[in-house]
């Protein structure tokens, strides 16, 4: 605080606390986006086979392999609560920093609302599978969603290290169950012959058609950048802990697709609630479905838990500029969250979580997710025109420059005809949404911004202005 | 001289909040309620069915065994569901127009914003 | 046992939600509300580090 740069400190404000080191943002990365192994992706497999499945894993793996990269980028400069938000405020504008912040907050409200609905629908096959059938799931999506608001109420260390923890068991699960059924633990064999009796049942619109669920194994690994104010060395962990991130992911997404098509019918597969524990239940040893309930059921958890985390960050930093309104801006003055903005978020979650189903919910989720990718894109071409390389000092240059841009873009491009492929009502309606959202932002709302105080980095003037 | 916007009122605070709110919410249900939304697979069930019929090897029948299915008749429907990707050509121009069109709306918006801001932040322009 | 357990779920969630809400408004009426969002982004370019060569 004693430095210079910033000539509006003062001595008594409160900050959001920095603990956070790279094994947290690597269980906030890896705790969001690990469900996606569990339950989601399967339906991939679904929309164009065995093969397509296989493909749409790989093919989304680079596309957030180059989020990743372009990510570690701006984030290692750009280090604000926010992430991405504070990203386009700096580099685009005001009103796509708005359309961003709400991206960020849609895509992770409605995931949490997804895992709530997860939880639910696990306990309830436990419950008919031990003989009472028809449990009301209700109180156990809502006990979900109010323990993780009040552990992320209380502070953000024990929040992320719990989730550190069971990430951790959720991605030992896969792996256990990939060496056990490699070493033969499973009754029924490995088979595989489906990919040459029954390749593609769509042909090649198939693979393009499965890149829509695809997405599901990594959703999310962006989310790292939300704890860019909470971390003891943004400009190092965070391309750091999203890096490993992403690697995770790759070898654990390429295990699932392995284990869940070789032990089971890839018709089943494709419509199947909860693929690796379904997979476990092939093998027919109690210890490794016990072990992959534990697994769904911690997945789904770390998650709803890093999705609080990250949705809250973005509704808060939206707040402290005025975007939203100025209450919500605050931060716990014992407990260093914006407290606020997690309370607030409590009955959105709710909302979605009792009342709209799941499908919905995840494809509005996929969607606002893919139009902050497709926000990247350009994002950092703006990034590297306005300030060219040596200009100012960046944590992490990613290599190859307009490459995993123009990859980023083709690749969002295919996955839009993906949605559109079967969902194009829910994406119509959801561009109209933003669309008018922006339109009230522009007229309405944009008049109580400070103007000036919205860039707060200490950077040169833009190249260009 | 810096751009002093106007203090909101409390009541102002709560009536934006709902604003976005009801639009939120507007978005998800409305497709919803006019029944527009999701893709269903249709099943196609065969006559007879048993698991030779239906494509099943050796293998596939013990796995769908361990899932609980022992009878084909209760896999038909499964086996058989297809989606239907036939699409028409308008439809999905304006779909392109819908995202492209958002997209360049926001950034030019963005952009002459943004030139109010760094104006105000470090002094009058050059150009 | 499902009964039970329903209940008691039902119990932990508004025991979790009174916390919070509890601790909101205590924290609201102790404290001024210009000290609570008197956060501002980018401090920590004031106290770490320097975005100069």
């Amino acid at each position: 605080m004693d430095d210079t740069t910033s000539a509006a400190a003062e001595p008594d404000r409160l900050r959001l606390l920095r603990v956070l080191g790279p094994a947290h943002v690597w269980a906030l990365g890896v705790g969001i986006v690990l469900v996606g192994e569990y339950m989601g992706w399967n339906f991939s497999v679904g929309k164009g086979g065995m093969i397509a499945g296989l493909m749409a894993c790989w093919v989304a793996g680079l596309l957030y392999t180059c989020v990743a990269m372009i990510d570690s980028e701006v984030t290692s400069t750009v280090a604000a609560a926010g992430g991405q938000y504070a990203q386009a405020k700096h580099i685009v504008g005001p009103l796509m920093a708005f359309n961003v912040g709400l991206f960020l907050v849609m895509a992770y409200t409605m995931l949490e609302a997804a895992n709530a609905i997860t939880v639910g629908f696990l306990l309830d096959t436990v419950a008919g599978m031990r003989g009472q059938a028809g449990l009301n799931q209700q109180p156990f999506i809502v006990l979900a969603i109010m323990f993780l608001a009040w552990l992320n109420y209380r502070g953000v260390l024990a929040t992320l290290t719990f989730n550190l923890v069971i990430t951790a068991i959720a991605f030992l699960a896969i792996v256990a169950l990939f060496v056990s059924v490699q070493f033969g633990a499973s009754a029924v064999p490995l088979d595989f012959s489906a990919i040459t009796s029954d390749p593609l049942p769509y042909g090649w619109l198939g693979i393009v058609a499965s890149l829509h669920f695809g997405l599901w194994y990594y959703l999310g690994i962006e989310g790292t950048c939300q704890a860019a104010e909470e971390v003891r060395s943004p400009a190092r962990s965070l391309p750091y802990g999203t890096m490993a991130g992403i690697m995770t992911l790759l070898i654990a997404a390429t295990m699932t697709w392995y284990i869940c098509s070789g032990l089971m019918p890839w018709e089943y597969l494709g419509q199947a609630g909860t693929p690796l524990f379904d997979a476990a239940r092939v093998t027919g040893s109690t210890g490794l479905m016990v072990l992959l309930f534990v697994g769904t059921a911690f997945a789904t958890l770390a998650s709803a838990n890093g999705c609080i985390n990250d949705a809250s960050r973005a509704w808060f930093s939206m707040s402290r500029d005025r975007y939203l309104p100025s209450w919500f801006g605050a931060v716990h003055p014992v407990y260093r969250t914006p407290y606020r903005a997690i309370v607030f978020l409590v009955p959105i979650a709710l909302i979605f979580a009792l009342g709209a189903p799941l499908d919905q919910v995840v494809t509005f989720s996929i969607l606002s997710g893919l139009l902050g990718y497709t926000f990247m894109t350009f994002n950092m071409v703006m990034f590297r025109n306005k300030w060219p390389l040596g200009k100012i000092k960046r944590g992490y240059v990613h290599p190859f420059h307009p490459l995993p841009t123009v990859v980023l873009l083709i690749l969002c491009s295919t996955a839009y005809f993906a949605v559109f492929l079967g969902y194009g009502t829910q994406l119509s309606a959801m561009m109209c949404f933003y669309i008018v959202a922006s339109l009230w932002f522009h007229f309405r709302r944009y008049k109580f911004v400070r103007r000036g105080d919205q860039f707060t980095m200490p950077w040169p003037k833009p190249h260009g202005y | 001289m810096a751009y002093e916007p106007p203090k909101q009122s409390f009541a102002g605070q709560i009536f934006d909040v709902i604003t976005l709110l009801v639009l939120t919410i507007g978005a998800l249900y409305i497709p919803l309620y006019l029944g527009l939304a999701g893709a269903a697979k249709v099943p196609d069930p065969i006559p007879d069915p048993t698991w030779e019929a239906l494509g099943q090897n050796a293998t596939e029948q013990q796995q769908w065994v361990a899932l609980g299915i022992t009878d084909p008749a209760a896999a038909n429907d499964i086996i058989t569901a297809r989606f239907d990707y036939s699409f028409s050509w308008t439809s999905l121009i304006v779909m392109a127009v819908l995202v492209i069109g958002y997209f360049v709306m926001v950034v030019r918006l963005s952009d002459r914003e943004y030139r109010e801001v760094i104006e105000e932040r470090f002094g009058t322009k050059r150009r | 046992m499902w009964d039970i357990l329903e209940y008691a779920a039902w119990a932990l969630s508004a025991l979790f939600g009174v916390l919070m809400l509890a601790d909101l408004v205590r924290i609201d009426t102790t404290y001024d509300n210009e000290l609570l969002i008197s956060s501002r982004e980018g401090e920590i370019e004031a106290t770490a580090e320097r975005h100069e060569i």
